[in-house]
């Protein structure tokens, strides 16, 4: 569905990417692991069209979307839930998510903000109260709705995890799962390791600007390297 | 009511009317977070542009204004599209920087008159009372004498002009259009992911500010006779910003607010000039430092209108048992 020849980018003289190869199956749940500063992040922004990449190949569907402006990007089909969720403080939980259907002019934005109300149930009670006063994992609930009123295809989830508690953690990788059973294709991001490779099909482990290890989600778990490396050492497995 | 009538109150209530203009054109590129310094410029530039026009070509006023903001728009399509992919700060700079080019720029043409400036620029009030003595009120009508009735029809026109800016920047901000700007003001990335092409949107914001900035040069030159360089200097720049920032620049009202206050408070202060300054800065501190949102932002318009609202509910359910009662 996605795929990524051999991209490059950085910021000024910065290369944060050293040319990267990424294959996104449809239907799959692919997880990009990997330390801070390896390149995730960037490799998401890039996909996005948040960075112009400096060299290297993006197609998604079969069509060269390298360099795209990212209103185009998310009109491919592509929806980003930023890092640190990027949720608008002074809007309501209803304007935040009808920000997400911006691009969208049909009948059914209605039955989609109701969908995603019935998922996240805590968003319909606050519904009327601003972005800014949620707490971080209904903050992240209401950035993965946002994106998810875009109808993407491809969802790209930029660490989910990040700073919320051990139980709403195991919500969103449930509900993830969930997003994921019903048709649309994600790519996560991850520092949380264990949880990542537990709901990904697929994984790759990046490492300064490289990716140095892919695989089936469920074989880089016992892999050694990635025990040493992410998981607490080998003896803890 | 000659002594209210004065043509020097009337023409503080142009200034008022064009002031508040200037307010809206600032709101209209701070609506997307976009900190512009270059709306003198643009005033600058629609002042000179409809004297120009008026001056020596003889087009009429009412076609020479519009014309005004055309030409600060048609300026602002050739600065806009490098400056407003700058952020923050580094756009005020830049757009600073442009005031400051197109002062200069006046001060050495030859067709603006360098630092003389125009003048003998054909005047509203003057045309409107040469229109009425052809109507036959060149006496004036009543206890009007002619001179105020004109002032008195400029300041109307003035004030539909004004209403109908109050009125479009009220219906943007609930529209599609202000839903993208208030998102783009908010978190840029956070629009730009939700689907939003925020560079359309900064150069849509950034080319109405320029447009209302270059309608009120216009008027403003139509109404002093008089316009040089110096008018549009930073000094103006800057009196427009704090309009925004006395004012607030969230809700439209905010910058209008400011605009009246700033306009009037120099004319109250009058008897006070020596220490003039002296107030004005520090109102400003004050401000800064116990209201920095300025003096209007949603919240206080939400309580004004709940209290309004609640009034005139009061009042309807007070009047409401009053004819069962008489029956």
């Amino acid at each position: 569905m996605l795929e990524i020849k051999q991209m490059a980018a950085g910021y000024g003289n910065i290369t944060a990417l050293k040319g990267i190869d990424l294959f996104i199956p449809q239907g799959s749940i692919v997880s990009l692991i990997g330390a801070n500063g390896a390149g995730k992040t960037t490799t998401m922004k890039t996909i996005m069209g948040l960075i112009k990449p400096n060299s290297g190949q993006v197609t998604f569907e079969g069509k060269d979307i390298t360099g795209l402006a990212p209103y185009k990007i998310v009109s491919q089909g592509i929806s980003l839930v930023p890092e640190g969720r990027s949720i608008l403080a002074g809007m309501t939980v209803l304007e935040n998510l009808e920000m997400g259907a911006y691009q969208r002019n049909d009948s059914n934005i209605q039955v989609d903000i109701h969908k995603i109300f019935k998922r996240f149930p805590i968003l319909e009670e606050r519904k009327q109260q601003f972005g800014g006063t949620l707490s971080g994992g209904q903050q992240q609930m209401l950035a993965m709705g946002r994106a998810l009123m875009a109808r993407p295809k491809l969802l790209l989830l930029d660490e989910p995890s990040m700073g919320l508690a051990p139980l709403v953690v195991a919500d969103i990788f449930k509900v993830i799962q969930e997003i994921n059973g019903e048709g649309t294709t994600v790519l996560l991001v991850e520092q949380n390791v264990r949880q990542a490779l537990k709901v990904a099909h697929y994984a790759y482990v990046m490492e300064t600007g490289r990716i140095v290890l892919e695989g089936k989600a469920a074989d880089l778990v016992h892999d050694p390297k990635i025990m040493d490396a992410y998981l607490g050492g080998s003896r803890a497995g | 009511m000659d002594s209210l009538l004065n043509p020097y109150y009337l023409q503080i209530v142009m200034f008022v009317m064009i002031n508040a203009m200037l307010g809206i054109s600032i709101y209209l590129t701070l609506a997307t977070g976009q900190l512009s310094l270059g709306n003198a410029g643009f005033m600058s530039v629609g002042a000179y542009t409809s004297a120009l026009l008026t001056l020596k070509v003889g087009v009429p006023i009412f076609l020479a204004v519009p014309a005004g903001g055309i030409a600060a728009c048609l300026l602002a399509a050739v600065i806009g599209v490098p400056t407003t992919r700058m952020q923050g700060l580094y756009l005020a700079i830049a757009t600073l920087g442009f005031g400051e080019v197109v002062r200069v720029v006046a001060l050495n043409l030859k067709v603006t008159n360098g630092a003389l400036g125009l003048s003998g620029i054909p005047s509203m009030s003057v045309m409107t009372g040469k229109g009425l003595s052809e109507l036959g009120l060149g006496s004036g009508v009543g206890i009007l004498s002619a001179q105020q009735l004109s002032n008195i029809i400029v300041i109307v026109v003035l004030a539909l002009m004004l209403a109908c800016l109050v009125f479009f920047a009220l219906r943007l901000s609930k529209s599609r259009m202000g839903r993208a700007f208030a998102a783009i003001k908010a978190d840029e990335q956070a629009a730009e992911v939700s689907g939003i092409n925020t560079t359309y949107y900064k150069l849509v914001a950034f080319f109405m500010g320029a447009f209302v900035a270059g309608l009120a040069g216009a008027l403003a030159a139509h109404i002093t006779f008089y316009i040089g360089p110096q008018d549009f200097s930073y000094h103006k720049a800057v009196e427009i910003l704090l309009f925004a920032v006395l004012g607030g620049s969230n809700v439209v009202w905010g910058p209008l607010l400011g605009s009246f206050i700033l306009t009037l408070l120099p004319e109250v202060l009058r008897p006070v000039a020596e220490f003039r300054e002296m107030i004005y800065g520090a109102i400003l501190v004050i401000m800064m430092t116990f209201r920095p949102e300025g003096l209007l932002k949603e919240g206080t318009i939400r309580f004004l209108w709940a209290k309004f609202n609640w009034r005139a509910k009061a009042e309807d359910d007070n009047s409401q048992p009053e004819p069962e009662g008489g029956r």
